[in-house]
């Protein structure tokens, strides 16, 4: 299809839709924006309606997309759609062919309008077709109500009788075109150039009527005297001035590790970004500091402030919808904190009553506790990670370790019995620490526990602990075997129980650990293949472990794949060589990875290239040619190039074996990058394909060595030569 | 204002928006949810506007009277709507008012809670209002109950009484609560508290609970299938509050407690569908009715 521009339109204005709501969940706001700018953008270009640009605003109330700059008109259209070749539409008589004719029927064109056109393969018919630009106006009106009507989300839901479903139900249309009104129909809604303020702000006289807008472009500074901050980013900004404000009042700064998250639910729950300093009893210290702050994020959405010290302070902030007198922001304040301190109430009550059972009692209270619907009680599962830790340690060569990794294994799961954790479920593990640390238990062990569900998010760092770092591989160890056993495997985009997740916690504890252990032994313990200690593998109902263990390998190996490319930024074919060069039987995650570091940080040195064309020259013919391989025979060589390459490699074969053993792969490919004058070298100035067979497979032989040579660190025939 | 008061504007204020002023319903419940009033009346397209206190029981709550904020038996103030008025939100800010709160000079915020009762099969959209951070009311858009999509929508407020006369009365124990002039929350409820914390916890007869829910249960169905769909949920209604009781003594695992609500939950829904069935019977009478207004 081929476009003619018609005349673009030279005048311009900006367009403005908002979708007023009931309160939407925070969260759905950001993403929704994006399918508008998205869809609309789309549709604009399809429709061939030029813009400079689109922007998005949203509030828990209102969706809004506006237009910069949007053209009056669609642009025309001329297309010329080739049809048969002339020479068959015609007959002898100069008549159309029926052919020419139902070319013509399938255009919708009439006959005598087709033309002829000349193209280098010869001349054609051609059918062509004109569209007038609608006006943009007329367009959109066509547009926006599907534009409104298709946004998905998560959860949506039905209020009236036309059975629209959105996230929560649409109160009012806003739709203009520079001072146009266009009149939509969506939801039972007549759309309008009428937004409504904040609920409960300044100027509510207009509360009911709402406010008649003049123009898109005074949208943001209408709203804003009628107490809304549209824009999210302005609000965000100021919301964070307000809270930086109150934290200093208070001598504090604000705690920064769910900084990020609490912000974007506070920008995103207020139309107004306010926000005011509140205080909880200093007796409340005695709990956790964990406890704490999750008791002020995880209901309220409240900041909690640190000292210069780093320890929590009693003061908190709280976001707030509105901005009021002091005597007025006194009550909320009051309110607020009393809320609170119901909260902090229960979890003291909590911390006390869970103390009244031990740990290893509440062990036994596991076994009424479903880890999995198939897989049993979390008491099965505790049995499997005391098991697991213990030949863990032992492979890592941490005898002493041994003693206290079983013991954190065992109460390692227990603080899921606990009341504090069924009212905070992200305390886990910290909880479990605690009341060991209460109970007496050792520091190391407490610690373990403590640690054992990291990494909890890409962001969080590995166990620090020795006892830690087993805890949380043994968990993810059996998480991810008994899974595949039982069948429960992810597919495609979906993922429920997180086992990817699970995995890449998996890798990172492998590597960022450094636990030198091969995947495949510890994949075969976590099925059970090793002697479990204390039960009998034989109960277990054990299928299809061999086919397994090789999928497993593989789910482990696709997230060190994405372990490299993201989080490292390694080059896509340098992670390849290296899971290539990896032999069937041994897969040690640890030293993988460390191979692909060492080579991608050659890959910039000026060698590197040109020794992979090298390299590449010899593995091909190592592969295509037919020879009987051999010691290498000096005496045969018949050029100086020759005997340095030998000499080369075998130097270079003697240090990379050595480096190997203490893994490090940087002396090993400095090696290989020196052999590169001497590969050169070689390739100009003999023939391998050498008259005298003799000659030619000394040669080939040659070569294999350097083949060899290469593949004991990485299978390089995987690496792109990046191009000049 | 005393809780008394509290109430009677509340009930004032939606009978003068049409709603039927209905009486608590004599059996024990989790939440004015069951009660026929909503779960029933939910279903099926017939208007439907009502309002009612409802003494709410919740055993595992109960805190022996200790607790300023926990309660085992608390009352809720229930209001449902069919169809939603477009102006429900403002409808429930007014109603505030009337309760001596001017909402421009606190901070209200509608906070996403999406409601899900796995016992009555039942779920909806909506939020929890704070009222200077404080949850007062749980703002629901039915979507669904025992198991049957809704069309139209109900929408349902609960006002959680205590919470509100707190804040109201600016107390910070709900024994403190004035109830009647002369009279608090305290004097006419903590012995209950503290008796019924005891029996739910500690006294209550497992294998007597686990037997009659058996017999409930069986009950239930068999007079579903006599055809008599009221007196059946009663035996639903009963059979749920014997399945918190079982919940509080700590009688059931956690995978028995999988078991018990998908049992209650197959009564639930066999009623919603019986109910259904016999208002189409009948012609769904209320559509007759010219909608009150």
């Amino acid at each position: 299809m081929k476009r003619t521009a018609g005349l673009a339109s030279s005048t311009r204005t900006n367009f403005l839709l908002e979708i007023g709501t009931e309160e939407l969940p925070w969260q759905v706001i950001e993403p929704a924006l994006t399918q508008l700018e998205q869809t609309l953008g789309l549709l604009l270009t399809k429709h061939r309606v030029g813009y400079e640009q689109i922007r998005t605003f949203g509030t828990p109330r209102r969706l809004a997309v506006f237009v910069d700059g949007i053209a009056s008109k669609q642009t025309s259209v001329r297309q010329e759609l080739l049809g048969p070749p002339k020479d068959r539409a015609y007959d002898v008589h100069g008549r159309p062919t029926k052919m020419a004719e139902g070319f013509a029927r399938s255009q919708g064109v009439p006959v005598e309008k087709l033309e002829v056109k000349h193209t280098p393969k010869g001349e054609y018919l051609c059918a062509i077709k004109e569209e007038k630009g609608r006006t943009t106006n007329s367009l959109l009106r066509d547009l926006l109500p599907d534009l409104i009507q298709q946004m998905s989300f998560p959860k949506s839901m039905k209020w009236n009788n036309t059975g629209l479903r959105f996230a929560r139900p649409m109160r009012w249309i806003l739709a203009m075109n520079g001072s146009t009104v266009l009149k939509v129909k969506v939801a039972g809604l007549s759309s309008g150039n009428r937004t409504w303020g904040h609920r409960f702000g300044p100027r509510r006289a207009h509360a009911q009527d709402g406010i008649i807008l003049k123009s898109p472009e005074t949208y943001l500074t209408t709203l804003e005297r009628y107490g809304v901050i549209v824009d999210h980013r302005v609000r965000r900004a100021y919301l964070e001035s307000r809270l930086r404000v109150l934290a200093r009042s208070a001598k504090g700064t604000i705690y920064q590790e769910n900084y990020n998250a609490l912000l974007e639910q506070a920008t995103f729950s207020l139309e107004y970004p306010g926000g005011l300093l509140g205080q909880f009893d200093p007796q409340c210290l005695i709990l956790p500091q964990e406890v704490l702050i999750a008791a002020m994020k995880e209901h309220q959405g409240f900041f909690s402030l640190v000292g210069k010290d780093g320890k929590l302070l009693t003061q908190f902030l709280a976001p707030i919808n509105m901005k009021l007198s002091d005597k007025d922001m006194a009550v909320i304040q009051k309110g607020n904190e009393r809320v609170l301190a119901a909260r902090l109430a229960d979890a003291q009550f909590y911390f006390q009553e869970d103390r009244k059972i031990t740990l290893v009692e509440r062990v036994q209270l596991l076994k009424s506790v479903t880890f999995h619907q198939k897989l049993g009680s979390l008491y099965e599962k505790t049995e499997r990670m005391v098991n697991l830790v213990t030949i863990l340690a032992d492979w890592c060569g941490w005898e002493s370790l041994k003693e206290p990794c079983r013991r954190a294994a065992l109460l390692s799961k227990a603080d899921l019995t606990t009341g504090m954790v069924g009212e905070f479920p992200l305390l886990q593990g910290l909880m479990g620490r605690e009341y060991a640390r209460h109970e007496g238990e050792r520091e190391s062990i407490c610690l373990g526990i403590g640690e054992q569900y990291q990494p909890r998010h890409p962001e969080d760092t590995v166990p620090q602990s020795a006892i830690g770092l087993l805890l949380s591989l043994a968990d993810r160890l059996d998480t991810l075997t008994e899974f595949f056993r039982a069948g429960i495997l992810p597919s495609g985009s979906e993922d429920p129980l997180g086992l990817r997740r699970q995995a890449f916690g998996m890798v990172r504890l492998l590597i960022e650990g450094q636990l030198d252990v091969d995947l495949l032994d510890i994949i075969r313990l976590g099925e059970g293949g090793e002697r479990l200690v204390g039960s009998k593998p034989s109960e277990r109902n054990r299928v299809g472990t061999g086919n397994n263990r090789a999928t497993v390998k593989e789910f482990v190996i696709e997230r060190l794949r994405y372990y490299g490319r993201i989080v490292h930024c390694l080059r896509d074919d340098v992670i390849e060589s290296v899971i290539a060069g990896c032999s069937a039987n041994q897969c040690n995650i640890l030293d993988l990875f460390l191979r692909m570091q060492a080579i991608q940080s050659v890959t910039h040195e000026e060698a590197f290239d040109p020794l992979m064309v090298g390299y590449k020259r010899a593995h091909r013919l190592v592969e295509k040619e037919q020879w009987t391989t051999g010691a290498v025979d000096t005496t045969l060589f018949e050029h100086e190039s020759e005997h340095t390459l030998q000499a080369m490699v075998t130097e270079a074969m003697e240090t990379v074996a050595s480096t190997l053993n203490a893994r490090n792969y940087h002396l090993a490919l400095q090696a290989l990058i020196n052999l590169k004058p001497s590969i050169d070298e070689f390739f100009n100035s003999v023939l391998v394909n050498a008259l005298e067979s003799a000659i030619r497979a000394n040669r080939l032989s040659l070569l294999y060595r350097v083949d060899r040579l290469f593949g004991l660190v990485a299978d390089f025939s995987h690496i792109q030569v990046q191009g000049k | 204002m005393t809780v008394q008061d509290l109430l009677l504007s509340l009930q004032q204020f939606w009978a003068g928006h049409s709603c039927i002023i209905q009486q608590p319903y004599d059996l024990e419940k989790g939440a004015g949810t069951f009660n026929p009033a909503t779960f029933l009346r939910a279903l099926g397209p017939e208007p439907w506007r009502a309002a009612y206190v409802e003494p709410c029981r919740r055993p595992t709550d109960g805190r022996y009277g200790d607790n300023p904020n926990r309660l085992q038996q608390y009352f809720q103030f229930q209001v449902v709507l069919k169809p939603c008025p477009d102006e429900v939100q403002s409808l429930y800010l007014e109603s505030l008012q009337c309760l001596g709160i001017k909402p421009q000079k606190h901070d209200i915020q509608f906070v996403q809670d999406d409601w899900e009762s796995p016992t009555l099969g039942a779920r909806g959209l909506g939020w929890e209002v704070r009222l200077d951070g404080m949850e007062v009311t749980q703002f629901t858009y039915f979507q669904e109950t025992g198991g049957q999509v809704l069309d139209p929508v109900t929408v349902e407020l609960t006002y959680g009484t205590e919470r509100l006369a707190m804040y109201i009365q600016e107390v910070d124990n709900v024994y403190d609560l004035v109830w009647a002039k002369g009279v608090t929350y305290g004097e006419l409820y903590h012995e209950a508290e503290v008796q019924f914390s005891h029996y739910n916890f500690d006294i209550a007869d497992v294998g007597m609970i686990g037997t009659t829910f058996e017999s409930f249960e069986a009950e239930c169905q068999r007079v579903l299938a006599a055809g008599f769909v009221l007196p059946a949920y009663d035996y639903c209604m009963k059979t749920s509050h014997l399945f918190n009781l079982l919940d509080a003594r700590g009688a059931i695992s956690v995978t028995e407690r999988t078991g018990y609500i998908a049992r209650v939950r197959a009564l639930a829904r066999g009623c919603a569908a019986a109910y259904l069935e016999r208002r189409e019977a009948l012609g769904f009478p209320l559509l007759r009715k010219k909608v009150r207004q």
